[in-house]
C-alpha cells in the first residue's frame, strides 16, 4: 500500500497570479483579424512567451504554491486554454476567464473592455480565501492596466489605501455598482497583511520601463522572463539552477543567446536592482557539474559576458525610489495603452 | 549559446554616445530605434552611463539588444583630436574603438569629432594588409543614379584622413571605394575614377598620372579614367578617388553650394511675390530633390582601410540617421568589407 505524499497538505506559502494574453501567451488582438485568429487557434497553435512555462514550472517546483490565472479571455476559450497549459506542463489551481456573453446580454458594454471592474474583484475574492500569511507575486503586461490593478490590489490588502479613495477610483474607472460591491465585500473579508512582494510587467509593447516608475520598485517591468527569474532569485523564490533552466528554455526554443541574456541582466542592474548576489550564485551554479549546462557551453564565455556587463557600468546604480502612488492620477496613465502597431513596433 | 535557428548572426554596433551636435539623446534614440527594427542587431552604448540611462528612460527600446559601457570622458567637437585623446584616456570614442578591437562589438558609429574618431581607430584597429593609409569617404548627392538601389549618391574618398596621398594610396582608395560601393550600394560593377584637372591620362600631378597607369592595369576594377570637378555632381563615376586635401576642399564646396542655394531660395521667397509664386509651383519638385538627396538615409560615411568598420555619422545626425549609420555598419560587417577590400587590392 502506498501512502500519499502528504496527508495534511500545508497551506500555500506563495501565490503566483498570472494574466494569460501577452503575459503568458504571445497574443495579438489589436485588429479584428488578429482577434478572430486568436479565437480560432487550437491549443497547439498557441505560443507561450519564451521562458514563461519554464518559469512557472520552476516556481511550482518550490512546493506549497498556488498558481492563480485571471485572464480577460472569454469563458468560451476555457477548453483550449486548459489544453494549452497542459501541453506546456503548467498546472494551475485557479483559472478565471471573462464572461463577456453575459456582459453583452446584460447590456454591460463598458464591462466588455473594462479591466478594473473585472480583475480587481476576482483578485480580492481569491485573496479572501487564501491563507493570510501567503506571499504573492503577480505577473501582467503593458498592454492593459495590469500594473495599476495589481498595485491597487496590493495596497488594498495591506490597507495602505482607504475606502474613500477606492470608491473614487472605482467610480472614475466606471466600474458597475455590483462589481464595486464585490470589491468592497471581498476587501472586508481579507485579513490585514502585506503579502504582495513583486509585480512583474511583461513589456509586450516595449513600453519604456521608466513608464512604470510611478508604481514604485515593487513593480518590475521585464523584457523577458529571464529577467523575472533573476529578480525572483534575488527575492529567494528561485535558486540559481532554476534560473538557468529558464534561460535554457529560452535559448533552445526562442533563439535567445549570450548577448540577449547578458544585456537583459545588465538592463536590470542599471535600473538599480540588486543582482550581484544572484550573479555570484549563477557563476557557482554554472561551474558545477550539471547535465543541463551542456546547452549553455562554453561556461567561461557565459561567466565572462555577465561579468563584463557588470563591470562596464562602473559604480553600482542607486536602487529605485519608492514614491507614494497617486491612484487617481495613475488611472488615466494606465488607460493610455497603445496598440503594438500604434506604438511603432 | 547560439540560437538554434537560421536567423542571421548577431552583430553588435558600438555607438559613441557622447559625440554629435544634438547630444547623447539623439544617438541613444537612434540606437533604440535600431534595437526595435532589426532583431539581430545589438547596440553597445559607450558614454556617460547616467546620461545614457536618462535618455533611454523615455525611449521605446529592446532591453535585450542594448548594453551600456560607461566612459567618464568625451571629446568635444571643438577640441584638437590628438591633444584631447592624450588628455582623456577614458574618452568615449577611445573606449568604443577599444571595445570593437577587443571583439565586444563588430563596428563603431560616431557622430562626434571626426579627427578623434580616426585617431582612435588608428590606435586600436589594424590597417588591412596592403593598405598604407586609411581614407575617410563621403557620400554626396548626384544627378545620375547608381547601383541596384538606384542611389542618387556617389562616394568620394579621401576627404580628409590622408592629406598627401601617393599613387599607391590612390589605387588603394579606389579599391576600397569600389568594395564599399559593391556592398553598400549593391552596385556589382561600380565605375571608379580619379579626380584630376583633365580627363586625359597624362593630366594632373605625377602621383595622379602614376595612379592612372596602375589603375588601368588593376584587375576586377572598372576604372573609367580621370574625371574633372564638373563630373562630381553629375555622378559620372560611382567612386571618385583623390587625396585628402583635394577631397576635403571638394566636399566643403559641395556643402557650401547646397547651403547657398537654399539661402538664395529663402531670399527669393521673401523678396518678390512673383519669385515666391515660382518657388511654390516648384515646391513638389524641390521636395522630391530633398527626399532623394536626404543624407540622413545614409547616416554616415565610412573610414576605410582598417580591419574594423567605423562609420562616421554627420555631426548633425538625428536618431534616424544614427539608426541608418548602424545599419550600414552592420551590412559592412555582415558582408566582410575588410576582406573584400583585401581581395580587391593588386598583388
Amino acid at each position: 500500500m502506498s501512502l500519499p505524499d502528504r496527508i495534511d497538505p500545508r497551506p500555500a506559502r506563495r501565490i503566483y497570479r498570472w494574466d494569460l494574453d501577452k503575459t503568458y501567451l504571445q497574443t495579438e488582438f489589436d485588429t479584428v483579424m488578429q482577434l478572430l485568429r486568436t479565437a480560432l487557434q487550437k491549443a497547439h497553435e498557441k505560443v507561450a512567451v519564451p521562458g514563461a512555462a519554464a518559469l512557472i514550472r520552476e516556481l511550482r517546483a518550490q512546493g506549497d504554491t498556488r498558481l492563480c490565472i485571471v485572464s480577460g479571455s472569454p469563458t468560451q476559450m476555457r477548453a483550449v486554454l486548459v489544453e494549452k497549459l497542459k501541453l506546456d506542463g503548467v498546472e494551475f489551481d485557479e483559472l478565471v476567464l471573462k464572461d463577456n456573453v453575459r456582459n453583452l446580454l446584460r447590456g454591460r458594454f463598458k464591462a466588455l473592455k473594462g479591466q478594473v471592474g473585472y480583475k480587481l474583484p476576482v483578485l480580492l475574492e481569491s485573496r479572501a480565501s487564501a491563507p493570510s500569511e501567503a506571499e504573492e507575486v503577480l505577473f501582467g503586461d503593458d498592454a492593459e492596466a495590469d500594473a495599476f490593478i495589481y498595485s491597487l490590489f496590493a495596497d488594498m490588502v495591506a490597507r495602505r489605501v482607504g475606502r474613500e479613495l477606492v470608491s473614487r477610483v472605482l467610480d472614475e474607472a466606471e466600474v458597475y455598482p455590483d462589481d464595486a460591491d464585490r470589491v468592497m465585500d471581498a476587501w472586508e473579508r481579507i485579513p490585514h497583511s502585506d503579502p504582495v512582494r513583486r509585480i512583474f510587467i511583461h513589456l509586450d509593447r516595449l513600453t519604456p520601463p521608466a513608464h512604470f516608475a510611478r508604481y514604485g520598485p515593487r513593480v518590475v517591468p521585464v523584457f523577458n522572463y529571464f529577467q523575472a527569474a533573476l529578480v525572483l532569485a534575488a527575492d529567494g523564490h528561485l535558486n540559481a539552477h532554476q534560473v538557468i533552466k529558464v534561460a535554457v528554455e529560452m535559448v533552445q526554443t526562442a533563439g535567445y543567446n549570450l548577448l540577449t541574456l547578458s544585456n537583459s541582466f545588465q538592463d536590470l542592474v542599471r535600473r538599480g536592482l540588486p543582482l550581484q548576489g544572484v550573479a555570484l550564485a549563477l557563476t557557482q551554479a554554472l561551474q558545477g557539474p550539471q547535465a543541463l549546462l551542456s546547452a549553455l557551453r562554453p561556461v567561461p564565455d557565459i561567466i565572462a559576458a555577465f561579468t563584463k556587463r557588470l563591470a562596464a557600468l562602473g559604480a553600482q546604480p542607486e536602487p529605485p525610489a519608492a514614491p507614494a502612488i497617486d491612484y487617481l492620477a495613475l488611472l488615466d496613465h494606465a488607460r493610455l495603452r497603445k496598440s503594438k502597431r500604434e506604438a511603432g513596433a | 549559446m547560439q540560437p538554434e535557428s537560421s536567423a542571421p548572426e548577431p552583430i553588435t554596433i558600438a555607438f559613441d554616445v557622447m559625440g554629435g551636435d544634438h547630444g547623447p539623446e539623439e544617438v541613444v534614440r537612434g540606437a533604440a530605434q535600431l534595437s526595435l527594427e532589426t532583431p539581430h542587431l545589438h547596440a553597445l552604448l559607450v558614454g556617460d552611463r547616467a546620461l545614457i540611462d536618462a535618455a533611454l528612460e523615455g525611449t521605446r527600446h529592446s532591453g535585450e539588444r542594448i548594453a551600456v559601457h560607461h566612459a567618464s570622458q568625451w571629446v568635444e567637437m571643438s577640441e584638437k583630436p590628438s591633444l584631447a585623446l592624450a588628455q582623456k584616456p577614458d574618452a568615449s570614442i577611445s573606449v568604443a574603438a577599444r571595445l570593437v578591437a577587443e571583439g565586444e562589438a563588430q563596428a563603431l558609429v560616431s557622430a562626434g569629432n571626426t579627427g578623434a574618431g580616426v585617431l582612435a581607430c588608428a590606435k586600436h584597429f589594424k590597417l588591412i594588409r596592403g593598405i598604407r593609409r586609411a581614407a575617410l569617404a563621403a557620400v554626396y548627392p548626384t544627378q545620375a543614379l547608381h547601383g541596384q538601389k538606384q542611389d542618387p549618391f556617389s562616394l568620394i574618398l579621401d576627404v580628409g584622413a590622408t592629406v598627401d596621398a601617393t599613387a599607391e594610396d590612390l589605387v588603394a582608395f579606389s579599391v576600397m571605394g569600389a568594395a564599399y560601393s559593391k556592398i553598400i550600394s549593391k552596385n556589382p560593377d561600380p565605375a571608379v575614377a580619379l579626380l584630376s584637372n583633365g580627363t586625359e591620362p597624362r593630366k594632373g600631378p605625377p602621383r595622379v598620372v602614376e595612379a592612372h597607369e596602375r589603375l588601368s592595369r588593376t584587375p576586377g576594377l572598372r576604372f573609367i579614367g580621370n574625371v574633372e570637378g564638373v563630373d562630381i555632381p553629375k555622378g559620372t563615376a560611382d567612386v571618385i578617388a583623390c587625396d585628402g586635401f583635394v577631397g576635403n576642399v571638394c566636399l566643403k564646396m559641395l556643402e557650401g553650394i547646397h547651403e547657398t542655394v537654399l539661402e538664395l531660395a529663402r531670399y527669393a521667397y521673401k523678396e518678390k511675390l512673383l519669385w515666391r509664386a515660382g518657388l511654390a509651383m516648384l515646391s513638389s519638385g524641390i521636395e522630391r530633390i530633398k527626399q532623394v538627396t536626404d543624407w540622413e538615409q545614409y547616416g554616415g560615411a565610412p573610414i576605410l582601410g582598417f580591419d574594423r568598420i567605423f562609420i562616421k555619422a554627420h555631426g548633425r545626425s538625428r536618431a534616424r540617421a544614427i539608426a541608418n549609420a548602424g545599419k550600414v555598419a552592420a551590412k559592412a560587417v555582415a558582408k566582410d568589407l575588410a576582406r573584400s577590400i583585401e581581395q580587391g587590392l593588386p598583388s
